[in-house]
């Protein structure tokens, strides 16, 4: 992979073909050695090196891009060449957005040498080899753990570079038993002092360990606690509503409800890359400075986020949230979201809960109507009956179809203690009244 | 296109510099080369004209029963990349309880080319975006009241070159096309969307610019329009239990979630596990299970002409084939690469391939084709008392285990007294149990209602992957479907 130097040669060198134009480049550069784990060995072990070129060209509103992975003077200069022939074919476009042009030099950098010193590819198969000696039969252990390095720069004719670095470890662990029983639990690290293989270890293995001779419960509304994972899978969907050109498009759940109160009063929810649970990016991917938006709160729906184009068409300013790559038209969305926290730790809410579905996670999530922010998907590694405060039965899992303008109105706890996930920091929640509408029954299955 | 006679020189000289390392007993180097390019208009003006090109390599290495990957795309470096293969293999050693076993195969010199009448990259872009903007004419046309109409074309040309130490050397040209067409229509609160000939931008063949030709979107535009403000103004579908006739254009998505992805012999083995799940035939023994009633016969066919997952030879340099995966209505086989199949001591049916030359060859599907019945497409209607015809999926989830499932489609036609009333509903959703839902199977429709579609994203592995698929099928009816969410 290439550092800032070899990077702002690759974007000058792109800028410099496309002189008279206005023009953006963006290079992409990161080195990843990734272990997977199944049947509680290390089967597949990879490593991949690769860097590419964005280059965008503006002209007579009029907006070209091309990206490239030939990164030789010839390859450079043939992308920036055909980016600029497109936009004869183009027709006028809407207004030009201004490429931005201060500050003129930003960087965000969180390399850590003594994470990337500890996690060498064999260094890597032996943390998980003392790992795996903690699991024995009927257990075995399934999951990754990747080391990634990244690097990336823009540029554009306005005379801005931006740059980030950085490099992260991250550990999924899925702990099962030889009749299906799961438990799943992960860890993404920054920093040496983040990384917690043996705690994460621990909890797939308890989990999996209490999730045996599940019960069966019919469809309908119950009481869910939810652990941060599965908020995470439910939030995560949600911010794509607090896309400020979905909502002027009128295609968000959000449409015409910003300013009201659409979620509980006990929700706040801000993006902050300055937060140390969440870091972020000083830019986005237009070069813009990011700001804070502050997201809900106390349930009212407040601050959405743009890039430039959707910020022009709401006829507001950008809030440096454009994504990144080929394109200047990536959409806006939240980038480093952190929910408030509650007063009570989630293990405090489980035991003053009468009765409640306890989920460690969704599996494979989807929208059934965006538009209402109606989701789907399915519990999955750890699905438990909690009784009088206790964790009692596991449960067979099942399906949920619900509304999250009703889920996130019925909030009744949100936990105190929160979990990274990604760039997220996420608390638990206990929400009255989630509809699951199906289950997978042991008789029609063939299974068991 | 990279020199052939350069390249081939160069690949053997690595490869015999790997095999000479100690204790390498195999490897392989695949060059990928590809070149796409994207068109997106939306209400008449164009989103998006994108291009990329990538090119790079991957070297996989065997040593004492142990598997590391290293890809890059530095060309100057190759040895040093294999250098970094080898001692992946070595670290994996650490863990290794089961040394991998390759099933055998014969060593191959050939040249595989996707059949194609009109290189679509000869076509010029002007002549590809006017496609477009008139098909969004005629859409808003049809019915000025939309809030938006878009339109995608989508072009992939790839040189695929894959050797082994073995001698092997073989070079695929690859040409992919797709494109489609949809509106949406608004009103307080409701969105509905329709498109042609399918969502998630249209459909996708192993084909040159013809394919998109004989798609005819500009024919179907209006209907499409006219059918999106419809869509608006109708009821929603009713829950309950009722007989559905399932259009190919939503069975393509039931085919490759709950037929699709439990037949991969990796997620039965468990290497999917830990991300993309395992399934639910980890304890069924081909030949004996019934998967869905006689009607439903089922087949994993990267040989079938125009499909999305056709080619020569798959990543493993095994060449592609046609193999029987449900036989009416008894399952026999899984599809399989040398590692999964070597590890049950069978052969590779050969669907191992990667996205590109950073990743590792996985287990694939191919296209996975529901083979087509007997009926016309008016007598499975004409058994319906009380039903819907659905048609265009809209959303999809199913479990780890690939066995609860629940999709949404645009449109729901409704069926009462074996005759289509002409009444639409709008949102309609239907759910079920995988081997239940095929058990009530009770009729397709004939070849002449056969059709291909292409799924350009399917998504799996670590670092994931999206491979490109395909699935062809035939209207199909089921008894006893739950449709709906709004009763429980």
């Amino acid at each position: 992979m290439y550092n800032k130097d070899q990077i702002y040669v690759f974007i000058n060198k792109a800028l410099g073909f496309a002189a008279g134009y206005q023009a953006q480049v963006a290079v992409s550069s990161s080195a990843e050695g990734l272990s997977r784990i199944a049947n509680s060995e290390i089967h597949q072990n990879v490593f991949e090196d690769r860097t590419s070129l964005a280059v965008t060209i503006i002209a007579s509103h009029k907006t070209s891009s091309i990206s490239t992975n030939v990164l030789s003077d010839e390859g450079i200069q043939a992308a920036v060449a055909e980016a600029i022939a497109n936009l004869a074919l183009l027709p006028d476009g809407e207004e030009t957005m201004p490429l931005v042009s201060e500050p003129k030099e930003m960087e965000t950098r969180r390399f850590s040498q003594e994470l990337h010193d500890k996690f060498t590819v064999e260094t890597r198969a032996q943390l998980v080899a003392e790992g795996l000696s903690s699991i024995t039969e009927p257990y075995k252990a399934f999951g990754q753990l990747s080391y990634r390095r990244s690097a990336s720069g823009m540029g554009n004719s306005a005379g801005i570079r931006r740059y980030s670095d950085g490099n992260s470890v991250r550990f999924t662990l899925l702990i099962s038993d030889d009749l299906g029983g799961t438990g799943y639990a992960n860890m993404s690290a920054d920093s040496l002092d983040a990384v917690d293989m043996a705690g994460t270890f621990a909890i797939a293995k308890a989990k999996a360990e209490a999730n045996k001779n599940p019960i069966e419960l019919e469809p309908g509304a119950y009481t869910v606690i939810l652990e941060p994972l599965a908020v995470n899978n439910l939030l995560g969907t949600m911010m794509r509503a607090f896309n400020g050109g979905m909502v002027n498009n009128k295609m968000s759940p959000l449409t015409d409800k910003i300013g009201e109160k659409v979620f509980s009063e006990k929700l706040t929810v801000v993006d902050d890359w300055t937060s140390p649970y969440s870091p972020g990016l000083a830019f986005d991917g237009e070069g813009t400075p990011r700001t804070k938006l502050t997201l809900i709160e106390q349930g009212v729906a407040k601050d959405l986020a743009y890039d430039q184009a959707s910020a022009k068409k709401a006829g507001t300013t950008t809030t440096g949230h454009a994504g990144g790559g080929a394109g200047r038209r990536g959409g806006a969305s939240p980038a480093n979201v952190i929910v408030s926290p509650g007063e009570k730790t989630l293990a405090e809410i489980i035991a003053g809960t009468e009765k409640a579905l306890l989920v460690t996670r969704f599996h494979y999530m989807n929208p059934v109507n965006m538009r209402q922010a109606i989701l789907t998907g399915i519990t999955r590694d750890g699905f438990f009956l909690v009784e009088n405060g206790k964790i009692t039965k596991a449960v067979r899992n099942m399906r949920f179809t619900e509304s999250m303008l009703i889920a996130m109105n019925n909030i009744e706890e949100i936990s105190s203690d929160r979990k990274r996930t990604g760039a997220s920091f996420i608390p638990g929640m206990k929400i009255n009244g989630f509809h699951f509408t199906g289950k997978t029954s042991f008789s029609d299955t063939g299974e068991e | 296109m990279l020199d052939l006679n350069q390249l081939q020189e160069k690949i053997t000289q690595v490869l015999a510099f790997i095999k000479a390392q100690d204790g390498v007993e195999y490897a392989d180097l695949r060059v990928n080369s590809i070149e796409t390019e994207s068109y997106s208009t939306e209400n008449m003006k164009v989103q998006s004209l994108n291009a990329s090109k990538n090119l790079g390599y991957g070297i996989r290495v065997y040593a004492q029963g142990s598997m590391g990957f290293a890809g890059s795309q530095d060309f100057t470096a190759m040895e040093e990349t294999a250098k970094t293969a080898l001692a992946i293999a070595k670290a994996t050693q650490l863990t290794q309880k089961n040394p991998v076993k390759l099933s055998p195969k014969k060593v191959v010199k050939d040249h595989y080319q996707t059949p194609v009448e009109i290189d679509p990259f000869t076509i010029s872009k002007e002549e590809k975006l006017a496609l477009l903007f008139e098909a969004e004419r005629l859409m808003r046309e049809a019915a000025p009241e939309l809030f938006r109409t878009h339109g995608t074309l989508t072009f992939r040309k790839e040189r695929k070159t894959w050797a082994d130490s073995d001698g092997s050397y073989i070079v695929q040209d690859l040409v992919e096309s797709g494109g489609g067409i949809d509106a949406v229509a608004i009103t307080r609160g409701e969105m509905q969307t329709r498109s042609y000939p399918n969502s998630s931008r249209g459909n996708f063949a192993t084909a040159g610019f013809e394919f998109i030709k004989a798609m005819d979107l500009l024919g179907n535009a209006p209907r499409v329009g006219r059918e999106c403000l419809e869509l608006l103004k109708a009821e929603e579908c009713p829950s309950g239990i009722f007989d559905l006739v399932i259009a190919p254009t939503q069975l393509t998505l039931q085919i490759h979630e709950s037929v699709g992805h439990p037949i991969e012999l990796d997620r039965v083995l468990g290497y999917e596990a830990g991300y993309a799940g395992t399934s639910f035939l980890d304890s069924v023994e081909p030949g004996k299970f019934r998967y869905g009633s006689e009607h439903v016969n089922i087949v994993a066919d990267a040989t079938a002409p125009g499909g999305l997952g056709t080619y020569g030879y798959d990543d493993d340099g095994i060449p592609a084939q046609r193999v029987e995966v449900i036989t009416n209505g008894i399952f026999h086989n899984f599809i399989s690469s040398r590692d999964t199949a070597g590890a049950v001591g069978s052969l590779s049916n050969g669907t191992a391939r990667a996205d590109g030359w950073g990743r590792i060859p996985i287990v694939r599907m191919s296209n996975i084709n529901l083979l087509a019945g007997k009926y016309a497409f008016d007598e499975l209607i004409a058994g319906i008392e009380n039903g819907f015809y659905l048609d265009i999926n809209r959303s999809w989830s199913i479990d780890d285990r690939r066995l609860n499932f629940q999709f949404a489609c645009e449109i729901a036609y409704e069926i009462k007294n074996g005759k289509l009333t002409g009444k639409i509903y709008k949102n309609p959703i239907y759910t079920g149990i995988t081997p239940v839902f095929w058990g009530s199977c009770d009729g397709v429709a004939s070849q002449e209602h056969w059709r291909f579609f292409g799924t350009p994203n399917c998504g799996k592995g670590e670092p994931s992957q999206s491979a490109h698929c395909g699935h062809g099928s035939a209207p199909a009816r089921f008894r006893g479907v739950k449709v709906g969410v709004a009763d429980v």
